[in-house]
């Protein structure tokens, strides 16, 4: 690849530009309709988006919240909702302006790539544009640069922070301070880079102590800064609020793990030996590694993808099946070749998913996207390999050398037509339930008749009916403060029970309560017999989801 | 490392093996499952009357319960089921006894291919303790045979090299191997083909009356087989129905609504796309990388007969190892000690050791993958070499105490704890936890069933899970005379799904609404069959005290 370099000036421009290019038409083309619709979360941070572009409140009227947006309780990272200021200012509460920012910042993504791995191996020049056009069109970052997902967001400022921390320590060691900000800002937009960020600064650290030693300045500098800069979620971090969204997910908290544990030792015989094989604390070590092996199983890497069609379209891995020989290789090579830098790339593989394994849902693609490049990396650097070896092969290869690598292209280009092919025709209208399609539609119908009733029920079996009326609605925040009844429970969850005339609940009365106009808007197969029906709502793949009626 | 020495710790390992293939052999685990119990059954009966229980005479395939299992493990069986009769220790001996000639035959082989003794010793160690083929040498499983004779297949022809004769014993072995094991159908073929590749130029060598003797005795040998197949259509069902596109309704539902959508919007990308063409190489390569997920290789297994509980089918601790031993065979090869070829046939045994299984359903599968050894055990004991090689060159000495000796006896007390761990949830835990997946109960239950017996016109067995094929549990249990039984056998229409009866016995299904008003019938159920709180005449429960299987007379209720 070198050769065709030198061949050509200025090609190797001309080919990053086409990348990005094709990086940015990916994560952009059809971006309000694919992903079909907006899950809660999305909506949550779109109209925290609006509400902060409004008064700087959030929805609930915390002014400027540094901490965390309360949202349903999960208490999301306020970064994403901030970036997205702009672009719902631009163009409006919308899919788009939500989405924007995550895909913006996925396409910056490829392009940070090029210059981290050109300052990760300054050695290997084609390894960088390999990279960045294994990134660009990678199914795994592709989905996730798709929808509103703060992970994506923090991926780039983890990305950017590492580029510049080997900048740092490489080249001028004034960048470290803008390395410490932007790991910094991966905390403030991502729950899982809370935990990445940091370990990652520490093996850097270790790695390049000499370095960061003799620059004693510039490390105290960038020591104070990063300490005043998380002390804002520090204190957060610590709060009841905060751990108990980690005890409902962990997976510490099962109970069977102590019964089993006992069990195994009654019968082992109580003895001594047997309480240190059955101890709970290695049963727990078991279930960890377990959950840490499940994102490198290799049929979630390459075949299925992430069970959840939200983050995979179900028929392409998080990589391409074309991808696994030079996976493969790759490994095997960074390792003999031990070229400079290179232990920064299994090091970072391996921390990108040690938050992940804490979890009970795994593999999980979005937890671990804190990983990303380094799976990309690896495949380059055996693509970069078996270009080595086959420009310098002899005999029967040299001969078939073309062959081969038109095949590989081939099946590259199929490869990946193949998933665009899923992703663009058959995922929008296969998953639309998985993204709560049926919202926009019944709420524009709401707007559309609202006026001819006193009160509209809104049924919450699809999840937080609350956030779409007001997503859709461009509800006024003022309002909804004012006039939505807001509760707690004790899991720290919030309810939205009522705004105004809507009202959402459990489950909708199936009599007439008095005399009032009332319109329900319900899921199909809870519909009491004696509704009459108005409108019914219907999923991309034509199956009926939800319908509004009267009593 | 001289001779005796060599000798001596061969030997030793040698007994470790038999030690944990041997004892408690009928006991761990707690119940023969259903191909044990017909494996056994059909030994006896060809044993008493040359025929199995279909009253075919002297087959080739056992057709079972329409699963045509190969039937060579039966006549392996005849022995140990005439010595010791029949019962659970006697049907899995010979599976037992051909796992300990695996850890045998894998000393030689890899003593013929890497010519270091240390290497072969500690391979042949790493299986002889190996989770995974302990597992299936203490089971009747016909896998277990048919890997030993793919062993016997390479050794023989590494060794054949240097005296042709044994060319034709290695040919004799992989015919063998497919007398054994429905995967060896595609494994040992391919074994075949990699070998007479890699080592072409030396099979060029050798004389020609050799090779062609071999090769005509493997041909006479597989005739029988082929035969059959080709005469009796129902031979491959079984191979068809485990394939995963076998149901091809729900296999190809979703392709079909997608080409749908295609053919509606006329999108001619998408006719190529979702062709089930595509599809079928999908699901091949799927399977086929379904067998690379560490935690079904180090924590978990995947179903409960293939491993023990809270175990996988290598030990956690070989992880590293085994990549450091991939590693290190891979790029640091001592050119002097062994060929290169020797390396390429390892890790091309690797790589095929997967595909008999990718193309089935319930991947990833132990059982149609166990040819993945030895080379498993052959890359940990690589790798603890080389690890040990590696840490030689390591001075560093804090106080008096060598730092690299620490090191030796942390590794030592990580693989002694990890053993103690398997030996615990092997032969202490399995029972306790797996007596449902190992159908346990008939043991018990068959005899009070006799003693009561004759107080009843009938006796009803269920065929509900987990006592599917009960009638072959009775039919072991009793030792039914198999004259007898091939008389309705030979008129049975098939074994799968199908009610049976002999003697007083009825197979099928319990409806409790029916069946409560009947008079002198004897039930033997699952406890979901009967209402909660029946009287039973006898409840036989599994270890950890829930009822496994109940007897019940209606009257009494």
């Amino acid at each position: 690849m070198d050769r065709v370099f030198k061949k050509i000036p200025n090609i190797s421009i001309i080919f990053l530009c086409i990348v990005i290019f094709l990086a940015a038409f990916l994560r952009f083309y059809q971006l309000d309709i694919n992903p079909p619709a907006i899950n809660w979360d999305e909506a949550a941070l779109g109209y925290n988006a609006f509400s902060l572009g409004i008064d700087g409140r959030d929805e609930f009227g915390r002014f400027l919240p540094f901490d965390y947006l309360e949202s349903f309780g999960d208490f999301k990272p306020p970064m994403y909702a901030y970036l997205t200021i702009i672009p719902v200012k631009i163009f409006g509460l919308n899919e788009y302006s939500t989405r924007f920012a995550s895909a913006f910042f996925g396409t910056f993504t490829v392009l940070i790539t090029f210059f981290l791995v050109k300052s990760l191996f300054p050695s290997r020049r084609d390894l960088a544009y390999i990279t960045t056009a294994i990134l660009a069109i990678s199914p795994w970052h592709i989905m996730l640069s798709r929808a509103a997902f703060e992970a994506n967001v923090a991926t780039f400022f983890i990305i950017v922070g590492v580029w510049l921390f080997l900048k740092a320590v490489q080249e001028k060691p004034a960048f470290l301070l803008l390395s410490i900000m932007s790991f910094v800002a991966s905390a403030y937009t991502f729950n899982s880079a809370r935990i990445v960020a940091p370990l990652l600064l520490v093996c850097l650290s270790i790695g390049f102590r000499k370095k960061l030693i003799s620059q004693k300045k510039y490390l105290f500098s960038s020591i104070v800064l990063g300490a005043i800069l998380v002390l804002p979620i520090a204190f957060f971090l610590i709060s009841p609020q905060a751990s108990l969204r980690f005890k409902e997910v962990n997976i510490f908290s099962d109970i069977e793990i102590l019964k089993l544990s006992n069990q195994e030792m009654s019968n082992s015989g109580n003895k001594m030996w047997a309480k240190v094989i059955h101890n709970r604390r290695i049963v727990y070590a078991r279930e960890y590694t377990k959950h840490y092996f499940d994102n490198l199983n290799p049929s979630f890497l390459f075949d299925k993808g992430d069970g959840n069609p939200r983050f995979s379209t179900q028929d392409v891995g998080q990589m391409y099946k074309w991808d696994i020989p030079f996976f493969v290789v790759g490994i095997l090579f960074l390792i003999r070749r031990k070229e400079k830098n290179w232990w920064i790339v299994p090091i970072w593989m391996a921390i990108g998913i040690i938050p992940a394994a804490f979890a009970r849902e795994t593999p999980h693609a979005l937890r671990i996207e804190g990983s990303l490049p380094t799976f990309q990396i690896i495949t380059a650097y055996g693509v970069s390999e078996f270009l080595i070896w086959i420009e310098s092969a002899k005999g029967l290869f040299k001969k078939i050398k073309k062959p081969v690598l038109v095949l590989i292209a081939a099946v590259l280009i199929i490869n990946s037509l193949y998933f665009l092919h899923g992703l663009f025709v058959h995922y929008p209208r296969e998953q639309s339930a998985e993204w709560l399609y049926g919202y926009e539609e019944s709420i524009n119908y709401i707007n559309s008749v609202e006026n001819n009733y006193d009160k509209i029920y809104f049924d919450d079996f699809l999840g937080r009916p609350y956030i779409y009326m007001l997503f859709y609605k461009k509800y006024n925040p003022q309002k909804f403060r004012e006039l939505a009844n807001v509760t707690r429970d004790s899991f720290g969850f919030v309810h939205v029970k009522k705004i105004g005339k809507y009202n959402f609940q459990d489950a909708l009365p199936t009599e007439t309560i008095s005399d009032q106009k009332v319109l329900y808007i319900n899921e199909i197969k809870s519909i009491p017999d004696s509704a009459r029906i108005k409108k019914i709502f219907y999923l991309k793949n034509k199956q009926p989801v939800m319908a509004a009626y009267t009593l | 490392m001289n001779n005796k020495v060599t000798k001596y710790l061969l030997i030793g390992i040698i007994l470790i093996a038999s030690f944990l293939r041997l004892s408690l052999l009928g006991d761990v685990p707690i119940s023969p499952d259903w191909d044990e119990v017909a494996l056994g059954y059909d030994a006896y009966s060809i044993m008493q009357t040359g025929r199995d229980e279909f009253g075919n005479f002297l087959p080739v395939v056992l057709r079972s319960f329409d699963d045509y299992k190969p039937a060579l493990y039966a006549y392996l069986a005849i022995p140990s089921v005439k010595i010791f009769g029949l019962n659970a220790f006697a049907t899995r001996l010979p599976s037992a006894i051909f796992g300990i000639l695996t850890v045998l035959a894998t000393y030689f082989l890899v003593k013929e291919l890497f010519k270091r003794r240390d290497l072969a010793l500690l391979s042949s160690f790493m299986l002889a303790i190996s989770p995974w083929h302990i597992q299936f040498s203490r089971i009747a499983f016909e896998t277990n045979v048919g890997l030993a004779f793919n062993i016997f297949v390479a050794l023989f022809f590494i060794k054949g090299l240097k005296r042709p004769w044994l060319l034709s014993l290695s040919t004799v072995c992989a015919a063998l191997s497919i007398y054994v094991y429905q995967s060896e159908k595609v494994f040992t073929p391919l074994l075949m083909l990699v070998l007479s590749v890699i080592y072409f130029k030396d099979l060029l060598k050798a004389s020609r009356t050799h090779l062609i003797a071999a090769l005509a005795i493997g041909i006479i040998a597989i005739i029988p087989m082929v035969v059959y197949v080709t005469t009796n259509s129902g031979a491959l069902l079984r191979a068809q129905a485990t394939l995963a596109f076998s149901d091809k309704t729900t296999f190809l539902k979703e392709n079909i609504t997608r080409l749908e959508y295609d053919r509606e919007t006329g999108n001619s990308l998408g006719k190529i796309f979702d062709n089930r063409r595509i599809l079928y190489i999908k699901t091949g390569i799927s399977g086929y990388i379904s067998h690379f997920d560490l935690n079904w290789l180090f924590l978990t297994g995947d179903i409960n007969r293939h491993h023990a509980p809270g175990m996988g089918l290598l030990y956690i601790w070989e992880l590293p190892v085994i990549l450091f031993g991939i590693y290190s065979l891979l790029f640091y090869r001592k050119r002097e000690i062994y060929e290169k070829k020797s390396v390429i046939l390892i890790f091309a045994w690797f790589l095929i050791a997967p595909i008999p299984a990718a193309f089935t359903s319930g991947v990833p599968h132990a059982v149609r993958t166990i040819n993945f050894l030895p080379t498993y055990q052959i890359f940990s004991a690589f790798g603890l070499l080389s690890l040990i090689t590696y840490l030689k060159k390591y001075k560093l000495i804090i106080g008096s105490i060598k730092v690299r000796d620490l090191m030796y006896v942390a590794i030592i007390a990580i693989m002694m704890f990890n053993s103690l761990y398997y030996l615990d949830k092997y032969f202490i835990q399995q029972n306790y936890f797996y007596a449902y997946d190992w159908q346990y109960g008939y043991e018990k239950a068959i005899p009070e069933v006799t003693n009561i017996k004759d107080q009843y016109k009938r006796i009803v067995v269920t065929d509900k899970q987990p006592l599917d094929k009960s009638y072959m549990f009775f039919l072991y249990y009793l030792k039914y005379s198999p004259v007898e039984f091939q008389k309705i056998g030979k008129l049975s229409s098939g074994g799968f799904g199908k009610d049976h009866m002999f003697d007083k016995y009825q197979f099928r299904l319990i409806n409790w609404d029916e069946d409560k008003n009947t008079r002198d019938i004897l039930f033997v159920g699952v406890p979901s069959e009967f209402p909660k709180n029946i009287k039973s005449k006898k409840t036989i429960y599994y270890p950890d005290g829930s009822p496994a299987i109940l007897i019940v007379d209606p009257e009494d209720n």
